[in-house]
């Protein structure tokens, strides 16, 4: 836990450095037209570090505590936390290259039946059916046209 | 503006409210805030962000309806799940559960049920009343607001952040900060300068609002509630006709909390940035400090319930006052909605109250008739509600990521943006888990813009003094007001006194 704290608090202090360090590539004091582009974010900037780097200092000044030896992620957490992660790295991935729809589909099915380990005929219903209904709700209804990707668009519109 | 012209904007209101596009909206808006509501993990804020792409095609009017009408069912349902399954639904809803479910065990669901609606009903409508009548007047104030007094109110909505949140005050700070700054990244509004883009041209036109909040609070909350294992075991409940009787009779006697709650949860609401989860808090531990029987809190009294359920749904509607009178939101929820104004083309703030006499009065309208409609809805419909939390996990997850997805993607066209949803999801935890509040970071990306253009002509126009402020009696009362809230962490700090009645940080929502 201890760890993670102090992890945290320090890449912050890292991220506020790097966003300083883009701020400056802007004027950042007074121009002709007023305050610099340079001028809000990089003050911002200096806030985020020094107040990471409070946090950090505050936190390595407290005498460890027991419960600081509490693993930031509990050992049992893990399995659930990567099966539901996993996927959703996976999904975005897919809808970049299928479309929200089929990669949609593709993705319920499969964490359906590798997480959820539903029966093949619930599988299939719940995955044909919904990105069927959304399709419906967003394409039709709302004419709000989402990526479908090139195979569902030639399927659709022969493009 | 007299009492008369209120009243005929309200009766115009309250028409347009009635229309049937709009009172189907509403009713749809109800249906669906109730089942965001009892879901856990899905909550109000990212709820009302999923639901914005399909605002597009509604006049702006109706839109603004359906997201309000979906607040106000997400404040009605978190309270189902916390009373029948002691997991709340919504963070403000955590409070309930001290006292609803122990009273749900003893077999009494349908009473803390009627209770938390009845109360959360009460305390709307008075606050409506309320709003209908403060809102004019700030907004015809706020419309004399020049660059410094605009800034002086927004750093009054940083400063309730760190004032009011229960965690760590430097973490508020630089959540606040970081969100400010996720702001800056694209194109600089003055000088027309690409800036903070890393050099990746797809960050020029800036990061969208509503991909940060569906990743932090939807992506976030899912991986948050798997870890904590997701096993739903609930109580069975409905309401007879006895038990709306029997909660009913002991009313009167809850007359003072129920005074207290709705002041307290509408200024609560009302302060920009807090919501109605602190509303919720601190009304319990008022109401348990000023009984007279406080060693029956936690063990099933219904007052323990009328308490945080009143003052919840209190500031749910306070949140929306400074919305739509200067344009800042009063909790990320409104945040949310606020971002949709920009998308239906209107500009937020003051002048809305003269020139969108539709929108400004068709929402207040519509809060008297959604929430008439809601309490009607859940008090019938409980049983119905409580069986959406049958619906198996492996089945719900990936349906959430797959609506999240959507909703990322329809902000900006851009399927860059499902890989900052990502990534927004992974710190989002990581945040919470480590005790940086998200709220403030939501919040102050969406007044990122509004906060720079007001310093920055705050400082042209007293080139470059920050003494300038000085002159301007309205900024400075704000400012002053700002600095008081600044210290009270520090002053807290000093008297080290944790509050009775807040077990577990929680942040506004």
């Amino acid at each position: 836990m201890r760890t993670a704290e102090v992890g945290m608090a320090a890449a912050l202090v890292v991220l506020g450095g790097v966003l300083i360090w883009q701020a400056v590539q802007l004027p950042i004091g007074w121009t002709p037209i007023g305050p610099g582009a340079g001028f809000f974010p990089f003050w911002l900037a200096v806030g985020v570090t020094v107040s990471a780097a409070g946090i950090l200092v505050g936190r390595l000044r407290v005498q460890p505590a027991p419960r600081d030896r509490k693993a930031f992620i509990p050992t049992h957490a893990w399995r659930p936390l990567l099966a539901v992660f996993l996927p959703m790295v996976a999904v975005v991935a897919l809808m970049n290259v299928l479309g929200i729809y089929l990669g949609g589909a593709l993705y319920l099915a499969g964490y359906m039946w590798l997480v959820g380990r539903h029966r093949p005929l619930t599988i299939v219903l719940v995955s044909v059916l919904v990105p069927a209904a959304l399709f419906f709700i967003f394409e039709r209804w709302f004419l709000l046209p989402l990526p479908k990707g090139a195979v569902l668009e030639s399927i659709l519109y022969g493009r | 503006m007299g009492f008369l012209s209120v009243f005929d904007n309200l009766l115009y209101g309250l028409g347009v409210a009635l229309t049937p596009v709009n009172l189907l909206v509403a009713v749809v808006g109800l249906v669906l805030g109730t089942a965001i509501g009892v879901l856990p993990g899905l909550g109000g804020t990212n709820g009302v962000a999923l639901l914005l792409p399909l605002t597009f095609t509604l006049t702006p009017t109706s839109a603004i309806i359906l997201l309000a009408s979906v607040y106000w069912g997400a404040i009605f349902g978190g309270a189902i799940t916390s009373i029948l399954f002691n997991i709340p639904g919504e963070p403000w809803s955590v409070a309930t559960t001290f006292d609803g479910h122990p009273l749900a065990k003893q077999g009494k669901p349908g009473i803390a049920l009627t209770a938390a609606f009845t109360s959360s009903f009460i305390g709307a409508l008075v606050s409506i009343i309320l709003f209908t009548f403060f809102a004019p007047p700030l907004a015809e104030l706020a419309l004399r607001f020049g660059p410094p007094e605009n800034f002086a109110v927004l750093l009054l909505a940083f400063a309730t952040f760190a004032g009011l949140e229960s965690g760590h005050p430097l973490k508020t700070v630089l959540m606040t900060l970081l969100g400010l700054l996720l702001s800056t990244v694209g194109f600089d509004i003055v000088s027309g300068r690409p800036r903070m883009n890393f050099g990746f041209v797809e960050l020029q036109s800036g990061i969208n609002f509503v991909v940060i909040a569906i990743g932090l609070f939807g992506l976030g909350e899912i991986l948050l509630t798997v870890e904590e294992g997701l096993r739903l075991e609930g109580i069975r409940g409905r309401i007879s006709f006895r038990d709306l009787w029997e909660t009913w009779r002991l009313f009167p006697r809850y007359i003072a909390t129920l005074v207290r709650a709705t002041i307290l949860g509408f200024w609560i609401g009302v302060l920009p940035g807090t919501g109605a989860t602190p509303a919720s808090f601190v009304s319990y531990g008022l109401a348990k400090q000023f009984s007279r029987h406080p060693e029956r809190f936690g063990k099933g009294e219904v007052e323990g319930v009328v308490a945080p359920e009143t003052a919840a749904h209190a500031a749910g509607i306070g949140a929306l006052l400074p919305m739509v009178t200067l344009g800042i939101p009063g909790s990320p929820t409104a945040a949310v909605m606020l971002a949709g104004f920009f998308i239906w083309g209107l500009n937020p703030g003051p002048l809305l109250f003269t020139e969108q006499r539709e929108f400004v009065w068709g929402l207040i309208g519509s809060m008297y008739i959604a929430n008439v409609i809601g309490v009607v809805l859940v008090l019938t419909m409980v049983p119905v509600f409580a069986a959406i939390n049958r619906i198996p996990f492996g089945i719900l997850a990936p349906l959430i990521v797959i609506l999240s997805s959507i909703g990322a993607y329809a902000a900006n066209n851009q399927i860059l943006d499902l890989w900052i949803m990502l990534g927004s999801g992974v710190a989002g935890y990581l945040f919470k888990k480590l005790g940086y509040p998200l709220a403030p970071l939501v919040v102050a990306l969406v007044l990122g813009d509004m906060t720079e253009q007001a310093l920055r002509q705050s400082l042209i126009m007293g080139q470059g003094r920050l003494s300038f402020f000085l002159t301007r009696p309205i900024a400075l009362l704000f400012i002053a007001a700002s600095a008081v809230l600044f210290l009270l962490p520090v002053l807290r700090g000093i008297r080290r006194r944790p509050a009775r009645g807040a077990p577990r940080p929680v942040e506004a929502a």
